[in-house]
């Protein structure tokens, strides 16, 4: 379960989050959908205690991120990027975070076979596509077999197949209980794939409930979306 | 303990590393048998007579700038960012994931950064002082038990001055600057000793200070400063950078 509740976060004098309040329940994908620069990564970043809030709170089943016993096995992330250094491996990426959590080798081998990248292993990241980069970014996230996986832009540089795959995948995790939570701005994959759904606009959460409850009247979340994040409804003037 | 062998394991599957570790054996252990070479000549034609009180630790005073390598890539690889193509990625986001309390972090990797340091220095030591045996034989200088303080501050020197660079690359985020500054300063101009010149204070900053604890003759200075003192001066200088970096890293966004 994962609990935001009123954050406010500002850079400078700029607001980046006004009081951004929600909820990601377990065995449900909840989609956290908002304009780039809406504060979706900001709002992400604070929940796993890599930036801090002027106020409010960001806790995961109860606690901050910082004072989970063990973070790998609670929670899996995925950020910008691989998230790894383009000089080491792969494998030599996930081994070191193996360690940091005194998981076995042998869950690194497993982890690389779930994601697609068992040849590439031995390659340097550098050599990674973005598609590859961001599959060995979800071997980390997997690495602990976590109850939660926040993931930030989980589609983006992946190819129709790993966008289907990650479908599967989020999908598998929340049908056995576990909770997602999944940030986009790409309205179509996010409708086939999520329970709820959370808008984020100019740090402002701008509708919250379930998939049907967010699209209403709209003919698609697509149109929802325009019609909560613009004044206009997105028609071009 | 396990964030110490995660940081460990960082450190040795980067190739830089390993650079670090052959210039900071090779470089003093090489210059070391040159300036022996050199020796064995004036001895063997009768200019010169004895070997000087600094010979070998002179050298493993220019070596440790394998040693702040070392301590800038523990830092600098953390904040190195993907190309926007890879996504714009660092890996400080993984790794604070895996490890969320920021002074466990860094005390792992402060650790991990002292202790390859410390291994370094030995076998560096080792290996200078072995080169300059083999090349001057009979002449080279006598090791007893004066040597230990001498060879134990070398460790203590290289180990205090990586985690210098550490603590700068921890503020600056970026290996370019402390790189730069700390093997310039170590190698081609030594502006610190420069300062030494305008003021005696300079004595005591951290590199000046800290080479009292191995080099007996250091040209024309005016200051005395026993080892122990030397060794306290510099700890203290790396102690404080230590605990102003921890303060700006803990409180700082990732």
């Amino acid at each position: 379960m994962l609990t935001i509740h009123r954050l406010v976060k500002r850079r400078g004098s700029r607001a980046i989050l006004s009081g951004v309040s929600f909820q990601a329940r377990p065995g449900r994908v909840t989609g956290f959908l908002g304009p780039n620069g809406a504060g979706k990564s900001s709002t992400l970043r604070i929940l796993l205690g890599l930036d801090s809030a002027a106020s409010g709170e960001a806790l995961i089943n109860g606690v901050p991120y910082a004072r989970l016993r063990n973070p790998l096995a609670t929670v899996g992330a995925l950020l910008d990027g691989s998230g790894a250094h383009r000089a080491r491996t792969g494998r030599a990426h996930l081994n070191w975070i193996a360690r940091s959590a005194g998981l076995p080798r042998s869950r690194v081998d497993e982890v690389l076979g779930i994601v697609g990248l068992t040849d590439a292993a031995s390659k340097r990241v550098g050599s990674y596509s973005l598609g590859m980069g961001r599959r060995l970014g979800l071997a980390a996230a997997l690495l602990g077999d976590p109850e939660i996986l926040i993931l930030d832009e989980p589609v983006n540089g992946l190819d129709p197949e790993g966008i289907r795959w990650i479908r599967t995948l989020v999908r598998e995790r929340a049908s056995t209980g576990r909770t997602v939570l999944l940030s986009s701005h790409l309205m179509g994959e996010l409708a086939e794939t999520v329970d709820d759904v959370i808008v984020i606009n100019q740090g402002r959460i701008v509708a919250d409930g379930t998939l049907a409850e967010v699209v209403g009247a709209h003919d698609t979340l697509e149109d929802a979306f325009f019609a909560l994040t613009t004044q206009n409804g997105g028609v071009a003037p | 303990m396990r964030a110490l062998t995660a940081e460990l394991s960082k450190l040795t599957s980067l190739l830089s590393f390993w650079v670090a570790l052959a210039t900071g054996l090779i470089v003093p252990t090489a210059i070391a048998a040159l300036n022996s070479v050199s020796t064995r000549k004036e001895i063997d034609l009768g200019v010169e007579t004895a070997v000087g009180i600094d010979m070998g630790y002179q050298e493993l005073a220019f070596g440790v700038i394998g040693a702040i390598i070392i301590g800038v890539i523990a830092v600098s690889n953390e904040y190195f960012t993907e190309s926007a193509e890879s996504g714009g990625g660092r890996q400080i986001t993984t790794s604070l994931i895996a490890v969320p309390s920021r002074l466990r972090f860094l005390l792992a990797k402060a650790t991990a950064v002292a202790l390859v340091s410390a291994v370094l220095a030995s076998a560096a030591a080792v290996a200078t002082m072995a080169a300059i045996r083999i090349v001057l034989g009979e002449h080279a200088p006598e090791m007893g038990s004066e040597a230990i303080p001498r060879l134990a501050g070398i460790v203590c020197y290289w180990v205090l001055t990586a985690l210098l660079a550490f603590g700068i690359t921890v503020l600056t985020r970026h290996g370019v600057i402390p790189l730069a500054i700390l093997i310039v300063n170590t190698s081609v101009v030594t502006v610190t000793y420069l300062l030494t010149r305008l003021t005696s204070l300079a004595y005591y900053l951290p590199d000046m200070a800290g080479i009292r604890m191995f080099i007996r003759n250091l040209e024309d200075s005016t200051v005395e400063i026993a080892p122990l003192v030397g060794g306290l001066v510099m700890t203290a200088w790396v102690a404080a950078l230590l605990i102003i970096a921890a303060i700006v890293f803990c409180r700082r966004d990732a």
